[in-house]
């Protein structure tokens, strides 16, 4: 935060004012005898409450808003249903536009999922999970435990997830970071990241209380396989968009 | 993270004492290009944090309406963002108060004296300053709330929130049209006055000391003695 601290008219001033301040001298600090007598006082004094921005204050706290409140809205129209949102820790959050890459990644991450799915898990692309009071956020694709028709009354949670799934592309630090960690929070066991930029699939698994204890990384070449599902492999370079799609995306 | 912490007054000054308008924008011209530097901009260009769906007035009016904000939540707007306001602090409160008295009494009529209410700055910003200082109106802004061009100073007083206060805060008045803030500065034990609005902030910042005297540039006849303002000094 760039806090412009322009000295005051001080000392350096007080000798040049003019027109205004002649009219009223005694509106002008530097003309006030205290001010004046200590003028090299001044100088760090005034630097003090700059100085303090980087750690206090910056960010005011924001009203955080419960899944149930994010519904309502959408029900009432203050959010419209074509906006593409999700709740993450209360803050309602503009989901970034698809680009080329992105988009073939789901579908191949869907498509590889789908095959294998039958009877064991549902392939859930692009819906909410429910994580918690305050976070709802949409990965990509989730890995979900298959539910019975009576289950079926509220979007899946930490429990029903066996992965969650995130294509990364500018959203990659974001995403390796505070949602990882929200995602972590809430109990999701296993979260992969796409790293489009990285050309690489990042897992991150070992759920532990302070987060994902394990990273991992997949390049192409290598297999990845869900935790809850071993007998599962998956080849990276058959979920990776093909390089030729990556053009303007920068190799990690 | 770096603040910048402006030297040049010692030069600049000389070039200011006419305290005319025109003599300071090629001063000022500096100082106004190098805000958009800010580091916590360059955080959401990392993508360390995302965007976030702002709300207009008019939704957050909506979600008062209809009961997702609850009338007794102390909430503004600022840049489409819903702030939950700090408690205030007994010494925050005195200072509100003493600000409150002292202009009363020194006004009359000669403005509105707006306390903790509402400021339409634009479709996405409705701060509610601790003061505000408006233009007479007689119907007291029945049908809408002050705007920019209605305010003659806003007044923050700030104690944990002074740097959002003399930071993002003060950029959105600046942005906006306000032309004159004081942010009573309790860590301080002062009053900074930022003025000479402009789309990226206040080019001017001065800070008045106990001993000093301060004045509404709209209202040049009245002065304030900023002792008569802060709260006692705390006993430490």
């Amino acid at each position: 935060m760039t806090t412009q601290v322009q000295e005051p008219t001080t000392a350096a001033a007080a000798p040049a004012v003019s027109p205004e301040t002649a009219a009223a001298p005694a509106a002008i600090p530097t003309v006030s005898p205290e001010t004046a007598a200590k003028p090299a006082a001044m100088a760090p004094d005034m630097a003090a409450p700059a100085a303090a921005a980087p750690t206090a204050g910056l960010v005011p706290e924001k009203r955080k808003f419960t899944v149930a409140e994010y519904y309502r809205m959408t029900e009432l129209g203050i959010l419209d249903h074509t906006e593409r949102l999700e709740l993450i820790d209360g803050e309602i959050i503009v989901m970034a536009a698809i680009g080329v890459p992105h988009a073939i990644g789901v579908n191949r991450l869907t498509q590889a999922f789908a095959e294998v799915a039958r009877n064991r898990f549902t392939v859930s692309v692009q819906n909410p999970v429910h994580l918690d009071d305050y976070s709802e956020p949409q990965p990509d694709v989730a890995i979900v435990r298959l539910r019975e028709d009576s289950e079926l009354t509220a979007h899946p949670g930490p429990a029903d997830t066996l992965v969650a799934v995130e294509v990364s592309d500018s959203t990659l630090v974001f995403d390796l970071g505070a949602k990882a960690r929200r995602y972590a929070a809430a109990g999701i066991q296993e979260l992969w990241v796409m790293n489009l930029p990285g050309d690489r699939i990042d897992r991150m698994d070992q759920l532990g209380p302070s987060g994902y204890a394990r990273h991992t990384v997949f390049a192409r070449g290598e297999n990845i396989s869900p935790g809850a599902l071993p007998d599962l492999a998956f080849a990276v370079a058959d979920l990776l968009p093909p390089r030729t799609t990556m053009q303007g995306t920068a190799r990690g | 993270m770096t603040t910048q912490v402006k030297e040049p007054t010692a030069a600049v000054a000389p070039a200011i004492a006419p305290e005319t308008a025109a003599a300071v924008p090629a001063a000022i011209a500096p100082e106004v290009a190098a805000i958009p530097a800010a580091p916590a901009t360059a955080d959401t260009a990392a993508g360390l944090t995302r965007e976030k769906r702002k709300f207009t007035v008019a939704e957050y009016y909506r979600m008062a309406e209809v009961g997702i904000l609850g009338r007794d939540e102390r909430v503004e707007l600022i840049e489409g963002e819903i702030i939950v306001m700090a408690p205030m602090g007994e010494r925050h409160a005195n200072g509100v108060r003493r600000i409150d008295r002292v202009l009363h009494r020194a006004l009359g009529d000669a403005a509105i004296i707006s306390v903790q209410c509402p400021l339409r700055l634009d479709d996405y910003s409705e701060p509610e300053p601790d003061i505000a200082l408006l233009r007479l109106r007689e119907d007291e802004y029945l049908d809408s709330h002050p705007g920019p061009a209605d305010t003659l100073v806003a007044v923050e007083v700030s104690d944990s929130s002074l740097a959002f206060d003399l930071g993002d805060k003060a950029r959105r008045y600046a942005a906006a049209g306000i032309p004159e803030m004081w942010v009573m500065n309790l860590p301080g034990d002062c009053i900074d006055r930022l003025d000479q609005p402009g789309p990226s902030g206040y080019a001017r910042h001065t800070v008045f000391r106990r001993g000093d005297k301060i004045r509404p540039a709209a209202l040049p006849d009245l002065e304030f003695a900023v002792a008569d303002l802060l709260p006692p000094r705390p006993a430490s």
